[in-house]
């Protein structure tokens, strides 16, 4: 008996042993790439922000970067307008995104083809591009002012140079894939379920919230970390779109690296903004791993 | 105490498809009705347009005399139990069950005394914590009934709860449903496409194809007298012959049975049971192939123009591949125009 499972078992083994190296191997070369160019270069950065050269030529533990950051009203108001950027786009993109994904999930026909293709579109566009059509558009007498005009309204206050500019722009760039990530989530959401809800009495307020959310409560937190994540550090947008002052932290490094010329203090911002993107995404992976362990 | 009206309901499909039509039932207080029929002859449709899940395009449905064909699911006193069970995966079996009471504002401690009532009922007392995904598939099915009857609907629409599940299973569970049901004398409207399943549960059967109704009878009169050919080809096995009625008999190349109808064309329909066979030479039918059950035998044969019968025999080793046979009918019905015309008193 015993030795009929033990050579039940042995084959089972010994393919697992040689399967290992390819898994090994394929496992490598993502994560090697991922060390030469994130992990390597971060390191690198750090390490280049807090060991300094100082006035003797003498390499020494210096956080002087990093004080100077945290105490400089300039940058702490370039965070903070990053920051209630980030936020804001975060929380329109659900807003928008979340119900054009239910009803494209939800209807079908024509209509709601023309909607996809509408929502998808602005993933084909760079953001240059968009960036420029957001300026004849909304832009100091673009298309809606000229609109306005023509029926003897005022103009509006354009949101271009505010801090609502780059608001604007990231949201419609990120539509598309938050769309996808939620339309993809409600597609686990089956349809006899959500019937079976109604059957006992749901409407549909309360199909979703306890029938639908919980189920793709992942691909909102997925979606969310994914545009969180590519907001934050935007720069195009910002860039084109933005106020001077404060400006987000994308411009801010570019202008401090090429303007300023201070290489330092443009790597401690990156590094701040890193340690953002990282505290971000540890948030994702533990809400992540707590829904799953449920 | 509720009683179903579906009148001369009618459901196209904007594709085109006349899914329902101008279908009419009265289900009984407390009765169980079987909806039976091939696939896709509007079965899950009709039951569907009851539980409120698609509108009808014609007709109306009255539950207790109160119009119903307008309202969605949620405010219909209907419940529906779904085929792939659509139980809520990210909720324990209790909070499963206790969903539709909550929602309708039920003190928590009588929710908890409902739900421990029905998991009783339904064999699954206990369960309450654990999680849908770690109940076997008769078990869901289970939970599934049971959500819906803790609610208690008026009305209980079951579409092939058990079509997933395995024979030995699906068996045992069509009791249980049948106790329960009765038990509790709800009115239940049941869709199954294994007639077994609907001769053993049903009070009444509909028999439908093609969105119509082709019978309602008595699970035992639509066995032993169905009126259309369709519905006799549909239950249980049964023989049905081409012919032309001459001058009193049943007449074709092969045989000839006595059949005191108007000539014309008509069906003849013998179940296996009621065809009795006697060795001949004379050319006509042939045996094709013999099996032996055991306590019975079933001999399949061949007419001249192929058409292929079976009968039911005590004694199969009378029997041999290729030889002559001559059909001795005990038992016959005609069809014309897909009506019953003719019955042998059996
Ligand atoms: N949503 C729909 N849109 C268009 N046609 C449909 C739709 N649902 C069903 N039909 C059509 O209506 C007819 C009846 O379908 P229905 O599901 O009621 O059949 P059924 O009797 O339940 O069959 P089955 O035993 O296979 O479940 C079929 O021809 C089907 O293709
Ligand atoms: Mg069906």
């Amino acid at each position: 008996m015993s030795e009929v499972t033990e050579g039940a078992v042995r084959p089972l083994i010994d393919g697992a042993a040689r399967r290992r190296p390819i898994g090994l191997l394929l496992v490598a070369i993502p994560v090697l790439l991922m060390i030469w160019l994130v992990i390597w270069p971060a390191m690198n950065a750090i390490g280049r922000t807090i060991w300094r050269t100082d006035a003797n030529g003498q390499l020494s533990f210096d956080l002087s970067s990093y004080v100077f950051f945290f105490s400089d009203r300039y940058s702490l108001d370039n965070l903070a307008v990053t920051l209630w950027t980030t936020f804001v786009c975060a929380i329109l993109l659900l807003v928008i995104c979340l119900p054009i994904a239910l009803y494209l999930r939800f209807s079908h026909g024509r209509l709601s083809a023309y909607v996809q293709a509408l929502a998808i579109f602005p993933m084909f566009v760079p953001s240059i591009i968009l960036a420029f059509a957001f300026i004849r558009v909304l832009g100091p007498n673009g298309m809606v002012d000229i609109l306005l005009n023509a029926v003897d309204l005022p103009k509006i206050r354009t949101p271009y140079l505010t801090p609502w500019g780059p608001v604007i722009g990231l949201v419609w760039d990120n539509i598309p894939l938050t769309v996808l990530i939620l339309l993809a989530g409600l597609g686990s959401v089956a349809n006899q379920s959500i019937e079976a809800a109604r059957d006992v009495g749901a409407n549909a307020l309360q199909v979703f919230w306890h029938i639908i959310l919980p189920r793709i409560s992942n691909s909102v937190l997925v979606a969310l970390s994914f545009s969180v994540l590519g907001i934050f550090s935007s720069f195009t947008l910002p860039y084109l779109l933005g106020p001077a002052s404060p400006e987000m932290l994308g411009p801010f490094m570019q202008r401090t690296l090429r303007e300023v010329q201070n290489p330092v203090g443009a790597m401690t911002q990156a590094v701040v903004a890193f340690g953002f993107c990282i505290v971000f995404g540890l948030f994702y992976v533990r809400s992540v791993a707590r829904n799953q362990g449920k | 105490m509720s009683v179903l009206h579906i009148v001369e309901v009618t459901k196209t499909f904007p594709g085109g498809t006349n899914a329902v039509d101008s279908f009419s039932l009265d289900v009984a207080d407390g009765e169980l009705v079987c909806l039976l029929g091939p696939s896709g002859s509007g079965k899950s449709t009709l039951l569907r347009m009851v539980g409120g899940f698609e509108q009808p395009t014609g007709g109306r449905i009255t539950i207790d005399g109160e119009d119903v064909t307008h309202l969605p699911p949620e405010r219909r006193p209907t419940g529906m139990v779904f085929q792939s069970h659509a139980l809520w995966t990210h909720m324990n079996v209790f909070k499963n069950l206790a969903f539709g009471l909550k929602l309708r504002h039920m003190p928590a401690n009588l929710i908890k005394e409902k739900v421990e009532a029905v998991l009783e009922l339904v064999g699954l007392a206990g369960y309450g914590d654990r999680m849908t995904t770690q109940l076997s598939g008769g078990q869901q099915q289970r939970v599934a009934l049971a959500r819906s009857l803790v609610l208690e609907p008026k009305i209980l629409l079951l579409d092939e709860p058990f079509a997933s599940l395995d024979q030995h299973l699906r068996e045992r569970l069509r009791e249980e449903v049948r106790d329960i049901q009765q038990r509790l004398k709800i009115t239940t409207l049941f869709v199954t496409h294994g007639q077994d399943e609907a001769l053993s549960m049903a009070d009444r059967i509909v028999v439908m194809a093609n969105g119509k109704t082709e019978q309602i009878d008595r699970p035992d009169v639509v066995y032993r007298n169905p009126q259309t050919p369709f519905v006799a080809g549909f239950i249980g096995t049964m023989n049905l012959i081409e012919g032309e009625v001459q001058g009193g008999h049943f007449v074709r190349a092969d045989f000839t049975v006595p059949l005191p109808i108007a000539d014309g064309p008509a069906t003849l329909a013998i179940r296996p049971e009621s065809l009795d066979l006697a060795a001949s030479d004379k050319p006509g039918a042939s045996v094709h192939r013999v099996t032996d059950y055991g306590t019975h035998g079933l001999v399949d044969l061949d007419l001249a123009d192929g058409t292929r019968l079976k009968s039911m025999v005590a004694h199969p080793d009378l029997f041999r591949a290729g030889q002559g046979i001559e059909l001795l009918p005990r038992a016959v019905a005609a069809y014309r125009n897909n009506q019953q015309i003719y019955r042998s008193s059996p």
